[in-house]
C-alpha cells in the first residue's frame, strides 16, 4: 500500500468506516510507516472536530450542568467504567 | 466516481496549503484574553479542579451537544447524553494527551461514539431502520442547512467549516452523513443506498480528503 492510500485509509478509519477485510492491510501498512503512520492517523482525528465545528452549537437544558456538576462533586474522579476514547 | 468539486480545486487561492507545526492550533470558540486554554482546562480536570471541567463545559456544550442531536434526533436523549459525555471527560480525563490532539478533537471523539451507540440501542428497539432507509432522500445535505448567510462573519471558524462541507457535492456528502452520522459502514451504506460499494468507498475518501484539507487550510488561517 502506498503512503497515499494509506492516507485514504486513515481517514475512514478514524470514522470507524474501513471495512474488516480491509483493517489488516491497513494495520500492516500502519506499522510499515511507523511514526509518520501514526501522526497521521493522530491529524485525522481532527475530522471528528470538523464535522462537530460545522454544526450549530444546541442549546442544552439548564438543570444539565447544574447536575452534572453536583454528580462530580459527589462522586469524585475516575469511577466510571467506560472505556477511555481513541484520539 | 464522483466529480471533484471545482470550488475545491480553486481552494488554493484562498490560502491552502500544508500545515506547520510551529503555527497556532485553530480556537474552535473565541476566548477572552487571559481565559484558560482548552489544553489547559484539560490539565485542570487531569489533578480534579472540577471548576476546570465547569469552563469546558461552559465552552463546548453548544457544540457537543449539536453533534449528539445530529446522530440520535432527540432532544431529551440529547441532553442525557451530553451529561454522560462530560462525566465521562472527568473521569477519563487521564487518557487524554495534547500531544496526540486537540481537547476538542477527543471530546467529539467520544461524543460521537456514544451517541452511536445510543442510537444503534434505539434501532435495536424500535426498529428504526425504516426511518433511516428515508433518511437520506429526504436530507442528504442536513448537517450544514443550519447555517445561513446572515450568521456568517469573518473568522467563524463554524461557518468556515460548513462550507467546506457543504461544498462536497451531494452525492459525497450523502455518504459522509451516513458514515459519520449514522455510523454505517461501507457495506451498510452501499446497501441502504443501493450505491456500488466501490463508488461508495470512492466518494468517502473523495469527501474525508477534501474536509481533511479544508480543516488544514482553516488552522493555517486562524
Amino acid at each position: 500500500m502506498s503512503f497515499e492510500e494509506f492516507q485514504n485509509c486513515a481517514r475512514l478509519y478514524v470514522i470507524g468506516a474501513l471495512e474488516p477485510e480491509e483493517l489488516q492491510a491497513f494495520e500492516a501498512a500502519r506499522k510499515q510507516y511507523g511514526s509518520a503512520a501514526e501522526d497521521f492517523i493522530n491529524q485525522c482525528y481532527g475530522l471528528h472536530e470538523a464535522f462537530a465545528l460545522s454544526l450549530k452549537p444546541a442549546k442544552a437544558s439548564a438543570a444539565i450542568k447544574d447536575k452534572l456538576m453536583s454528580m462530580v462533586r459527589e462522586r469524585g474522579q475516575g469511577q466510571s467504567g467506560s472505556a477511555p476514547a481513541k484520539h | 466516481m464522483s466529480a471533484v468539486d471545482p470550488n475545491l480545486q480553486a481552494a488554493p487561492s484562498s490560502g491552502l496549503g500544508v500545515q506547520s507545526s510551529a503555527k497556532p492550533v485553530a480556537a474552535a470558540v473565541e476566548l477572552a484574553p487571559g481565559s484558560p486554554s482548552d489544553v489547559d482546562l484539560m490539565l485542570g480536570i487531569q489533578s480534579g479542579d472540577a471548576d476546570a471541567l465547569s469552563q469546558l463545559y461552559d465552552r463546548y456544550n453548544g457544540i457537543v451537544k449539536a453533534l449528539i442531536l445530529r446522530i440520535i434526533h432527540n432532544d431529551t436523549e440529547a441532553d442525557d447524553l451530553l451529561q454522560e459525555v462530560f462525566m465521562e471527560i472527568w473521569n477519563q480525563a487521564k487518557n487524554f494527551s495534547a500531544e496526540k490532539g486537540k481537547p476538542l478533537g477527543w471530546m467529539v471523539t467520544l461524543a460521537r461514539r456514544r451517541a452511536i451507540d445510543a442510537l444503534r440501542r434505539k434501532q435495536a428497539y424500535s426498529r428504526a431502520e425504516e426511518r433511516l432507509q428515508a433518511e437520506p432522500e429526504q436530507q442528504p445535505l442536513a448537517w450544514v442547512q443550519n447555517v445561513t448567510e446572515n450568521e456568517i462573519r469573518a473568522g467563524d471558524t463554524r461557518v468556515l467549516m460548513a462550507k467546506v462541507i457543504s461544498s462536497l457535492p451531494e452525492a459525497q456528502q450523502q455518504v459522509i452523513e451516513l458514515a459519520f452520522f449514522q455510523g454505517m459502514s461501507q457495506r451498510e451504506i452501499a446497501s441502504q443506498t443501493n450505491i456500488p460499494l466501490g463508488t461508495v468507498k470512492t466518494r468517502l475518501e473523495l469527501g474525508l480528503k477534501k474536509i481533511y484539507d479544508g480543516l488544514k487550510e482553516l488552522k493555517d488561517e486562524l
